[in-house]
């Protein structure tokens, strides 16, 4: 059983690989109906498929492709012409097979579909047109020989177990003769191609003869698993009455017969029509050995492939890291090179495994193409248009998972551009067009995405029309239409509930396509942009990454905190200083040449303490998704870097403007921006850009003795410490010490003293006073925090220095203690009067 | 002289089952400090213990949730169990961990403020949580009673169960 079901799976499949090539074969026929190497093409699929299915026994399956290869046969002789009715026939006829074929797969049988009808056409048309005398000649002849033996088997097999031994010793005897009368026609059918009768030459056989061949010999194969089935059933009867004798002895009789023939035969056979198809593969491709290079693989080891290699990624990113840290540390030791070394060709494999294991999961963008010419076929008919679909770029290759969801959205776009955007012939040659509309379907690479274009030269879109109909459905209200743009008024189309057309049909006008178009390709990190120009047409372009699972990302910075934001999304940023932001009906806007941008800041949406000063200028981060735009102000653009998107988990899952995290190359996890949910949520964040914290102004509060004042003291020598402390203790505030910067900004941060000055050493290790000092500087709350810095450097240099980190004195060792103590009073306005 | 056989064999059997049944009868919990009660988890749904590490802070979140961490690759929620039974935050200190537990394929850290011991407590020991609290929604599994102390068992998939 477990031999059948692995034949049945290669049999579905084959079947439903040929079939895709099927449709867009078919329809190219209507437009070339004389193209004998196309209706050969398409000959072959059905007898493959007939053949393949009788094989396994599914006869309603066999029965319908029998006849669609007849009529298919006649046209192929040219003895029947292919016109838009007897297309139609053929193409009803497929997709019946289809159906078929997928009931195979789901249910393991052919059965429940009614496929009577569609064979009476298939014969009515081929009878109505033809020769007659030409059609049974190929046709009904073979037909005869599988048919009856299916019958008789299922007859057969019912019976045998009420069966008693005379009648199995009949039924035993009528196969023979069966058998005998078949061993008769063979030779008779052999006696045309006598010469070839060892090792027959299939090259050299007409098509028609290696029909006949392929005919007979699954006329026998059928005959022969009914014998085998009919002698089983014998045996196990006899074998339960007694144990060797009478009725045993004829099963060895034709027993030979049956175990003998099917080993010449079954090799045999299945060269016959491999040789037929590699022929035609060769054709095609331009090289028959490509075919026996290829191997199935379960797509689920890949995807396990593509997450070791995105630990892999991590892991090189940490190494990199790690490399950068090291080479500070150890500048101009001879193992670095080395290191160097290794660390290159680690990332330089890395990179390339990724792209060999990610270039494993593509596929050809044609696998969705192909069911195009089909559809355009079927809606040009429907909506008496006439529309030619024009394909390039069908090579084209993109990750699977991305074929997947690309194809509804792209079913949607083109019926839409059938419906809406075509017109009919009369207001087309009215308008001086040409009679006949093109759309064109366009893929090709750009960068890391797939640009994948749909452009019609239909009637295009009306941003005024647009923009009444979506007050009219109150989509938008009036104000938000004035200050439309052309380009976000096109976007119109995708939003729920929207539809142009003025009656609904059956192709579109619900109001729901175009919506679901924009949700699948946001959720492919994907762009729309569309173009259109009224009476020309209208063009769609839709961006996408080439693969989901490890991105490129460009990492922003916001107070303390870092993001991640897809680079498929980013379409540039910009410097800006806070000037250029203007604030319209509270929301903040800027302009981007000549484009008005809204403009929302990363922290407003993610809740960031703004800690930090707020700066006079900001980065903008022109976000792209789909048909809109936003700018993302954020304090600090960190770089480009590859990431592995990894899950927050059950715990975690679905948090808005988050899309996933990422592992860092210094061990700490980064959160990945969601672009489509923040420009949701970026629609109701209340707008602070601008605005500075209110906090900070009511920190210091009320001194009302001296104790409440507090100084800290950060020096690497005890000494000075000791010094410093002896010299400021007498005026009664709390003091606190620190022996180097690190450890000073670690006290300032944990906030258990608010403290008003710090006595700041300039050499500390660590890290020293003038980046304590920039540090410091750095955050919003610390602005009045008076800095001193009290070293024994004296150059002007280092005094600069000191100022520009943000010094407010600097005293030069050795000092007097009253001086010092003057100093600090003096800046932190200490009241005598206390 | 077979049947004096049996009866040994079978004495042993009795002596067998009977040290399984005391097995079965003690549970193994780890013990932790939380604000100023000794809370418990059982042994086994404890992935690992680990001293402090930097985790990443996520918006949109309630503010027990402190953010996630990368436990050697794995992304987790880190999850403050005094805010999360409404005490009062502290800064970590010294003897703060985070305990790493799971149960099934959820799995979260949990910052405690310091870790006690491993308890064996046999099962009579342990009684049901103080009727005044609601079953439901109790993260209370039991109270375990020692010498001189008492211990609050807690329940790791209530724990680990989203609630917001």
């Amino acid at each position: 059983m477990d031999e059948f079901q692995e034949i049945l799976q290669d049999f579905l499949v084959e079947s439903f690989e040929l079939i895709e090539q099927l449709d867009q074969d078919l329809v190219e026929l209507e437009s070339r109906p004389d193209d004998l190497d196309l209706l050969n093409r398409i000959f072959r699929v059905a007898h493959t498929i007939k053949g393949a299915s009788s094989f396994l026994n599914f006869d309603v399956l066999t029965h319908l492709t029998h006849h669609m290869e007849n009529l298919l046969n006649m046209a192929r002789h040219g003895d029947l012409v292919i016109d838009a009715d007897v297309m139609d026939v053929i193409l009803e006829s497929i997709d019946l097979m289809k159906a078929l074929l997928g009931r195979i797969r789901d249910c393991g049988e052919d059965s429940g579909l009614e496929v009577e009808p569609c064979v009476l056409r298939l014969d009515a048309v081929a009878n109505g047109t033809a020769i007659p005398s030409s059609a049974p000649a190929v046709a009904p002849a073979p037909e005869p020989v599988p048919e009856p033996v299916v019958q008789n088997v299922s007859e057969e097999e019912a019976d045998y177990s009420g069966m008693s031994e005379e009648e199995v010793e009949a039924e035993i005897e009528r196969l023979i003769a069966v058998r005998q009368a078949e061993d008769a026609a063979k030779r008779a059918n052999k006696a045309p191609s006598a010469s070839s009768e060892e090792e027959p030459d299939y090259s050299g056989m007409s098509e028609e003869e290696v029909e006949a061949e392929i005919e007979r010999l699954i006329a026998i194969r059928q005959a022969e698993d009914a014998a085998k089935r009919s002698n089983k059933a014998a045996t196990n009867e006899s074998e339960e009455k007694k144990p060797e004798p009478v009725a045993s002895a004829p099963v060895p009789v034709s027993a030979p017969v049956v175990v003998a023939k099917p080993e010449p035969i079954a090799p045999k056979a299945a060269p016959a029509p491999r040789k037929v198809e590699s022929k035609d593969e060769g054709e095609g491709r331009g090289g028959a050995s490509a075919v026996e290079q290829t191997i199935r693989v379960d797509v689920k080891r890949l995807d396990h492939l593509m997450n070791l290699i995105g630990e892999l990624v991590l892991g090189k990113n940490r190494l990199i890291k790690i490399n950068d840290d090291v080479e500070e540390r150890y500048e101009g030791e001879a193992f670095l090179e080395e290191l160097n070394q290794v660390v290159s060709i680690v990332s330089l494999v890395t990179t390339d495994l990724q792209i060999a294991v990610m270039k494993t999961r593509m596929l050809p963008i044609g696998k969705v193409f192909n069911k195009f010419p089909r559809m355009i076929r079927d809606l040009s008919r429907e909506l008496n248009k006439k529309i030619e679909l024009e394909i390039t770029g069908e090579e084209t290759e993109l990750d699977k998972s991305i074929v997947e969801e690309i194809g509804d959205p792209l079913v949607h776009i083109i019926r839409n551009s059938c419906d809406h955007g075509i017109e009919t012939p009369e207001i087309r040659l009215a308008a001086g067009k040409e009679e006949m509309g093109t759309i064109q379907l366009k893929a090709y690479h750009e960068g890391n995405h797939i640009v994948i274009q749909i452009i019609d030269d239909g009637k295009g879109l009306d941003a005024e029309m647009l923009k009444l109909k979506s007050i009219e459905k109150g989509i938008i209200t009036e104000k938000e239409a004035d200050t439309m743009s052309e380009k976000e008024a096109f976007g119109l189309i995708f939003r729920p509930g929207f539809s142009t057309a003025a009656q609904v049909t059956s192709v579109s006008g619900r109001g729901v396509g175009m919506d679901v178009v924009k949700t699948n390709i946001e959720k492919l990190n994907g762009m729309i942009d569309i173009d259109s120009e009224v009476g020309r047409g209208t063009s769609m372009k839709l961006k996408i990454p080439l693969t989901l699972a490890i991105i490129q990302a460009l990492l922003v910075g916001v107070q303390e905190e870092y993001y991640a934001i897809p680079l498929a999304s980013v379409l540039e940023t910009v410097r800006i200083s806070k000037d250029e932001i203007y604030t319209v009906e509270n929301r903040s806007v800027m302009r981007l040449r000549d484009e008005v941008l809204s403009l929302v800041h990363i922290g407003d949406i993610f809740e960031v303490e703004r800690v930090f000063d707020n700066s006079e200028h900001a980065y903008v981060v022109v976000l792209g998704l789909a048909e809109s735009k936003i700018g993302l102000i954020v304090d600090s653009l960190v770089g480009q870097e590859e990431i592995v998107i990894k899950s927050l988990g059950e715990y975690l899952k679905g948090i808005d403007g988050i899309a996933g995290a990422t592992i860092r190359g210094d061990g700490g996890v980064t959160l990945i921006v969601d672009v489509a949910a923040l420009m949701q949520m970026a629609k109701s964040v209340k707008s602070t850009v601008g605005q500075e914290s209110a906090e900070s102004k009511n920190r210091s509060g009320a001194k009302n003795s001296a104790s409440d004042y507090c100084v800290m003291i950060v020096d690497d020598s005890k000494t000075d410490r000791t010094i410093m402390r002896k010299s400021i203790e007498p005026m009664g505030i709390t003091i606190v010490e620190a022996t180097d910067g690190v450890e000073a900004l670690n006290i300032l941060k944990q906030g258990d003293h608010n403290f008003d000055g710090m006595l700041i050493d300039i050499e500390m290790p660590r890290m020293d006073g003038y980046t304590l000092a920039a540090e410091i500087k750095k955050y919003n709350k610390y602005k009045n925090l008076a800095l001193i810095a009290v070293t024994s450097r004296t150059g002007k240099a280092d005094r600069m220095r000191g100022v520009e980190s943000g010094m407010v004195e600097y005293i030069t060792k050795p000092y007097s203690p009253e001086y010092l103590m003057s100093v600090v009073k003096r800046n932190i306005k200490f009241n005598e009067g206390l | 002289m077979s049947e004096k056989l049996q009866q040994i064999i079978n004495k042993q059997h009795k002596t067998l089952s009977g040290d399984d049944v005391k097995i079965d009868e003690v549970i193994q919990l780890v013990g932790f400090i939380v604000g100023d009660e000794e809370f418990s988890v059982p042994i086994l749904s404890i992935q690992e213990i680990i001293k402090p590490i930097s985790w990443t802070r996520v918006p949109q979140t309630p503010n027990y949730i402190l953010g996630v961490f990368n436990l050697r690759g794995a992304v987790i929620p880190l999850i403050d169990l005094r805010s999360r039974f409404g005490l009062e935050t502290i800064k970590h200190t010294e003897e703060t961990r985070f305990i790493v537990m799971k149960n099934g394929d959820d799995v979260a850290g949990f910052v405690i403020d310091r870790l006690t011991e491993a308890i064996r407590l046999p099962k009579k020991d342990v009684g049901p949580a103080p009727d005044t609290i609601n079953e439901e929604d109790s993260m209370i599994d039991g109270v375990g009673k020692q010498s001189d102390r008492i211990i609050t068992i807690l329940k790791v998939d209530k724990l680990l169960e989203r609630n917001f």
